[in-house]
């Protein structure tokens, strides 16, 4: 047996201690200031969410502290990039959580909102996410999370009726990026309009892919009036390309991780007639006003989840003022009952978490912009 | 009925071809670097990426000139040579950075600095150009029908350039002097620089041609699917690297052949079978041909050098 000498062992032994001791520190606010995070994929294929929803909760950030922080401290902001990878999402989460937040805006993906949500509960920290509509997240019967925009159940409904009372569409065809979103945006559109539409072709293709002329070629068989896609913008834009490519006419529709300046941008002149189910324009709705005006002056035009991590950040800071707290469990009752007034109107939580009003409505690519179509 | 069945299955070639050729031209530059040096130049699936980046800015340089606007095939172009020839000097100064100062090192010692500069490449490109994606203009739209089938004019000339590029590397390789310098050298280093080929230089050129092919790929991959981003060579390399892999490592008609061969068995896989797993058929098909030819479909029973 190696012989161990006796300073080793004590050495060892003081400094796991140590590490112990540290652990327990980082999970009380020791400094004076109070810190919140967002985490979001800030880099990648998708930053383009990742951007908008920093700019807007920074923004929230900014004005709070410009009228004092909250509680009579400084308000931080701690950005975490999860690159809408659901393993990242797990480790920015444990970072958070032990640099002491007090509570969260994010994730936005669905697939990263999910398991992030476990490691936030165990430490009753509320998340608030502006971007994850699957409806999982807030079916896990999580006292601390919350979700300012949609859910998927009923925009695959809005989606499915508007194919089949308004485009009265006889045949689609459906695809799905396979992660926890697209797959389940696909399912709830597929759930509205079985047996009232034919269904040509139902199948995944994989995120981050570039060509898909081989599942394309798949869906031109079926000669279908309309491509149904539940996933994000890169795949959505090279989609609707590849699709005129091969002389499919027929358009395509998404959801909200469609809509994006950045579809235009890749699809071209092959986006003209591209729909999505969306919440209602920003620029229409008159409370949102002085947030389009600050945003655009500060970070140019706002994206659209720009003003959903605007106002969740918001919530997250009144409820840390309502409760008079940095206790999660305590924050998460005040943004329970809390009625907010804000830029998205009047938002009130059910007992899940989800907001009690969400209006989906229909938009279209028209002269290559995004343009609201449906009330 | 018939003829919708038959046109389905001449897209799904036309489809195979199109990404099989990229394949085959990215496969070659580790199968060439294979058979000299004996490494897997795992940097390699970068020099693809840097290939389409550079075919981007090249392209962006051409348009604020004003060329793309008067002479938009003359501004392709130019934008292609640039690229490779650009990517070629990248090819060259990495071999010369990372790989010849670890020439008598033990095999696994290249191995690691192939990594870390596809990391550093990554990495670079990201920090430079930014971690967004990347758009590439529709430069040439339109093309053939034949049935119910589509070929893209695009789709055409990727095929094409590769056939010439591939036919010319075959000639380069079989009957020029640099060629059969290249051919003695992978047979055998030592002996090669007794009868006076300059041993170092002719794996330069080697780095250098198999960066031009690849940048090559990459350009016209920009240019098809009109989207690029840092990490597009990782995938891209994996698959070029299995391509060569089954074709027979080393071999250099073996890597045309895998290249062609992977692109028709994914377009086939995900149009018949599932599109879901269209990367699971090619792994699937590299296992299978691993089992029971490991040499690769072309590669000859390697004999141990005594």
């Amino acid at each position: 047996m190696p012989k161990v000498s006796y300073w080793k062992v004590i050495s060892a032994l003081t400094l796991t201690v140590f590490v112990f001791l540290g652990c327990k520190k980082g999970g009380e606010p020791v400094s004076d200031v109070i810190k919140i995070g967002t985490a979001g994929p800030m880099t990648g294929d998708q930053s383009a969410f990742g951007q908008d929803q920093q700019n807007g909760v920074r923004l929230a950030v900014e004005e709070w502290n410009m009228k004092g922080g909250v509680l009579g401290k400084k308000i931080e902001l701690l950005v975490g990039d999860d690159q809408h990878d659901p393993k990242q999402a797990v480790s920015v989460a444990n970072k958070m959580v032990n640099d002491g937040i007090a509570g969260l805006v994010g994730h936005f993906n669905s697939s990263c909102s999910l398991p992030a949500s476990r490691i936030y509960n165990d430490q009753k920290i509320p998340m608030i996410t502006h971007g994850s509509t699957n409806p999982q997240l807030t079916e896990q019967n999580f006292k601390g999370v919350f979700r300012a925009c949609g859910r998927d159940d009923q925009q695959g409904m809005k989606a499915a009726l508007f194919v089949i009372d308004d485009m009265k569409a006889k045949s689609v065809a459906i695809l799905h990026d396979k992660t926890t979103y697209g797959q389940g945006l696909a399912d709830e559109f597929r759930k509205g309009v079985e047996g009232k539409v034919k269904v040509t072709y139902h199948g995944g293709i994989t995120q981050g892919d570039k060509d898909f002329s081989a599942v394309l070629t798949n869906v031109k068989t079926g000669n279908p009036d309309l491509i149904y896609f539940g996933g994000v913008y890169p795949e959505g834009g090279l989609l609707v390309k590849q699709a005129r490519a091969l002389g499919i006419k027929a358009p395509l529709m998404g959801g909200d991780g469609v809509i994006s300046e950045e579809f235009l941008n890749i699809a071209g002149a092959d986006a003209e007639g591209t729909y999505v189910t969306f919440a209602p324009d920003v620029n229409n709705i008159p409370s949102a006003k002085a947030f389009v005006d600050t945003y655009t002056k500060k970070y140019g035009k706002p994206g659209p989840y720009s003003v959903y991590a605007y106002v969740a950040a918001n919530v997250l800071l009144q409820g840390i003022k309502d409760s008079n707290s940095t206790e999660g469990e305590k924050i998460s009752e005040a943004v329970h009952k809390m009625k907010y007034e804000g830029a998205l109107g009047s938002i009130e939580f059910d007992d899940k978490g989800d907001v009690k009003v969400s209006p989906y409505v229909i938009w279209q690519v028209k002269g290559g912009k995004w343009e609201q179509i449906t009330k | 009925m018939l003829l919708a069945v038959f046109s389905m299955f001449l897209q799904q070639i036309i489809n195979g071809l199109t990404v099989g050729s990229v394949y085959a031209l990215i496969a070659l530059g580790y199968t060439m670097v294979y058979g000299i040096l004996g490494l897997i130049n795992f940097a390699h699936g970068e020099i693809y990426m840097i290939g389409a980046y550079l075919g981007v800015i090249f392209f962006g340089i051409f348009t604020a000139l004003g060329l793309t606007a008067t002479n938009l095939p003359l501004s392709i172009v130019l934008t292609f040579l640039l690229a490779i020839v650009y990517s070629s000097a990248y090819g060259y100064t990495i071999e010369r950075v990372a790989y010849r100062p670890l020439r008598h090192a033990p095999r696994l010692s290249p191995l690691i600095t192939a990594l870390g500069i596809s990391i550093f490449l990554q990495n670079y490109v990201m920090l430079s150009q930014g971690a967004k994606d990347k758009v590439f203009p529709s430069l040439i739209s339109g093309g053939v029908s034949i049935g119910n089938a589509t070929v893209s004019y695009l789709q055409l000339i990727i095929m094409l350039t590769s056939l010439i590029l591939m036919t010319a590397l075959h000639f380069f390789i079989t009957k020029t002097r640099l060629g059969t310098a290249m051919r003695a050298t992978a047979q055998d280093k030592k002996m090669a620089s007794l009868l006076g080929i300059n041993v170092d230089s002719v794996i330069s050129a080697t780095f250098v041609i198999g960066s031009g092919l690849a940048a090559a790929g990459g350009v016209m991959i920009a240019m098809h699917y009109g989207l690029i981003n840092f990490y597009m060579g990782y995938v891209a390399g994996l698959k070029a690297f299995t391509a060569a892999v089954l074709g027979g490592i080393g071999n250099i008609p073996g890597a045309m052949f895998g290249g062609i061969l992977l692109g028709l068995v994914e377009s086939f896989g995900a149009g018949y079978i599932s599109a879901e797993y269209k990367d699971v058929f090619a792994f699937a098909i590299l296992i299978l041909v691993l089992i029971f030819k490991p040499s690769g479909l072309l590669g000859e029973s390697l004999q141990e050098k005594v």
